[in-house]
């Protein structure tokens, strides 16, 4: 093996052969670490007491019962958006698109109550379809672009995105709109469309779809021969063709089922925390979706571990913001501090630096 | 129906400039290998700085401007440190950095929210100006636009005509080879993410200073991903750049024009249009381009010496 090796200045970078298990891990959590000081810094330049900031995101979110409600009512869809992008990602298919086939699958659930489709006591079940249908019919175009054309899908399903936000706008401001209601929504879904509550805070079954979603998508991707053609054909696509497995059809496959998760997870908000089509119903889940499979590592058990933290993370800095009248954008700064500070460890994961003399 | 053409290709400019600096520094970026999907957030940072320094400055429009660009220097610099210096993934740094960006300027930037700028003002030739048809559409641009035509000259005489642009377009077709011949691969790349990520900032400080005359939180609304697909369609040359940066500055003009004689087209409908003509034009590349897209050898790739490909 010849030694690879770069400098840079007085410091030397060497690509090291293989990386402990432990020391790749204590990285990691290193840099975290690193991001989580970085934002707790921000929030005290900001003008928020220290121990508010550890009352706000652990005491109150964690240890306190309602806090812990609002983060598994916040988990459900936490998990879907984030096993959304990591089955896209398994198979090198950047889907930035989440929050598009979110708000469709929202609209999906929203337009069986609109038009009023089938007796009641199966709507709700259409509208689970109607969520499934309008996030993979979200991303078919990008897909097909893709595949067929080799049109690049970060920027396709990135566009897409604004192009959704921008119809809700026009339903909402037009044919959908609820006369009665303050701000722009569409009419309260009825008792038989919502999602029945367990009876501790807001939770509702949505979280038991969302749980058995990870449950199924680890099943396909660990245990099943499309999981394993999945894993060769995103590590290595050419070889994979090469050895006559269908590429094309299982990146289409991992695709569409992506698209559903994400829509699956705009009709968990819309039926069961919204009870309606509104302007927020997706905000901040595109982006969550992609740093909870990126932290992650695309792994769908540790999707479900991450996207609850991601939930506290959620719940605290929801209350921060009402309470110091901090903008939205908050949760979406401390999220990207710590995946850059990730990115930036996969630095030390990859090369050896030394000091030269 | 005269006046209304006449007006559109006058208000064609102060939409296309934007776009058309931010594709131009894309180029240099990419054309040295390195993706730069941040630009999104790049040209907000820009837009923002562009804003705040202008209104603390005393509505210095020189100063407003320098600042855009510093604040793209600076942001980009960040970006080529995670992708240059340390090799990381382009794609995940690149995101990383627009919702940064967001997130950054809309947790600073309440105090100059909302609060409308004079910014980039129209420049009056005297009779020039008055000439009929051509004086509103030539004679009548704001600073930058003028600006804008020698700095997409030079961007072109540099990447084409000079012995450095062909060493960095060396460094991103083939590095190993560049590397070889003694060009210092991250030395190029980093002075082309940063001199790139300036022009960017620049679009987005112009966008707020001429475009909008406000910052609003997230204002720039997908055009750096836009940029992006710019730069795909332009097939990474900067004269087909501005003619691309034209027809969707045009596009984008026309909504306010539509809205002013009062058509009766739904207002967000119309919006979509931008975003819907991007992804109609990414697949007119793909249907046209079988030989290939053009794009440089080594884009997206970050370079170790005698690393396993």
């Amino acid at each position: 093996m010849p030694s690879r090796t770069l400098a840079i200045g007085r410091i030397s970078l060497e690509v090291r052969q293989g990386i402990e298990f432990w020391l790749h891990g204590l990285i990691v959590l290193a840099s975290i670490a690193v991001g989580l000081g970085i934002s707790v810094l921000l929030l005290v330049v900001s003008g928020i007491d220290v121990s508010n900031i550890f009352e706000e995101f652990i005491v109150f979110t964690f240890f306190d019962s309602a806090g812990l409600a609002d983060v598994l009512l916040e988990w459900a869809p936490l998990i879907l958006v984030g096993l959304s992008a990591a089955v896209a990602f398994r198979v090198q298919f950047w889907n930035i698109g989440i929050e598009g086939q979110f708000v469709w699958g929202a609209i999906g659930a929203t337009v069986v109550m609109i038009y009023d489709i089938g007796p009641s006591w199966i709507q709700i079940y259409l509208m689970f379809l109607g969520g499934i249908i309008g996030g993979m019919a979200w991303i078919a175009v990008p897909a097909f672009l893709r595949l067929r054309l080799q049109v690049n899908e970060i920027i396709s399903t990135l566009l897409l995105n604004y192009v959704a936000a921008l119809f809700v706008l026009n339903q909402l401001f037009g044919a959908w709109q609820d006369p009665a209601a303050v701000y722009y929504k569409t009419a309260q879904f009825a008792a038989y469309q919502r999602l029945p509550l367990i009876g501790w805070g807001q939770i509702h079954v949505g979280l038991f779809i969302a749980l058995a979603a990870a449950l199924i998508v680890w099943l396909v991707t660990e245990r099943s021969r499309f999981g394993a053609y999945m894993k060769f054909v995103g590590s290595n696509p050419g070889m994979a063709l090469a050895s006559g497995i269908p590429v094309t059809l299982t990146i289409l496959a991992a695709v569409m089922l992506s698209g559903s998760l994400s829509g699956l997870g705009g009709y968990l908000v819309a039926s069961g925390q919204e009870y309606a089509l509104t302007i927020y119903v997706a905000i901040g889940y595109g982006f969550s979706g992609i740093v909870i499979a990126f932290l992650s590592r695309n792994n769908p058990a540790a999707v479900v571990v991450v996207s609850f933290l991601m939930a506290g993370l959620y719940v605290g800095g929801e209350s921060i913001q009402v309470f110091y009248g901090l903008p939205e954008a908050l949760i979406g700064l401390i999220q990207s501090i710590i995946v850059i500070c990730v990115v930036g460890s996969e630095f030390f994961v990859r090369y050896r630096v030394r000091w030269m003399r | 129906m005269v006046e209304f053409i006449v007006n559109w290709v006058a208000f064609t400019p102060v939409f296309a400039v934007p776009l058309m600096l931010a594709s131009i520094g894309l180029i240099i970026n990419e054309r040295a290998g390195v993706m730069n999907l941040g630009a999104e957030g790049i040209m907000l940072v820009g837009a923002f700085a562009g804003v705040v320094v202008y209104i603390e400055s005393g509505n210095i429009l020189a100063l407003g401007t320098l600042g855009a660009i510093a604040a793209g220097l600076v942001v980009s610099a960040l970006f080529a440190f995670m992708v240059v210096t340390m090799r990381l993934n382009q794609v995940v740094a690149g995101i990383a950095i627009v919702f940064f960006a967001s997130g950054l300027t809309g947790l600073i930037g309440n105090p100059w929210t909302e609060r409308a700028v004079e910014g980039f003002t129209k420049v009056d030739m005297g009779v020039l100006s008055t000439i009929p048809v051509l004086g509103k559409i030539v004679f009548s641009q704001d600073l930058m636009v003028y600006a804008s035509v020698p700095i997409v000259y030079f961007v072109w005489r540099f990447l084409h005509r000079s012995i450095p642009g062909m060493k960095l377009r060396a460094v991103g077709e083939n590095p190993q080879a560049a590397d070889a011949a003694g060009v210092s691969i991250d030395l190029m790349r980093f002075g082309a993410v940063v001199t790139g990520g300036a022009l960017v900032g620049l679009a987005g400080g112009y966008l707020a200073l001429a475009a909008s005359k406000i910052w609003v939180e997230d204002m720039t609304h997908g055009r750096g991903w836009i940029a992006v697909a710019l730069v795909i369609f332009a097939r990474w040359r900067p004269g087909r750049a501005v003619l691309g940066a034209l027809l969707f500055g045009g596009i984008e003009a026309l909504i306010p024009r539509i809205q002013a004689v009062g058509l009766a087209v739904p207002q967000y409908l119309l919006l979509m249009m931008p975003y819907l003509v991007t992804l109609a034009v990414l697949t007119y590349v793909g249907l046209v381009s079988r030989t290939g897209s053009g794009a440089p050898g080594a884009l997206g790739l970050p370079y170790v010496r005698e690393d396993r490909r």
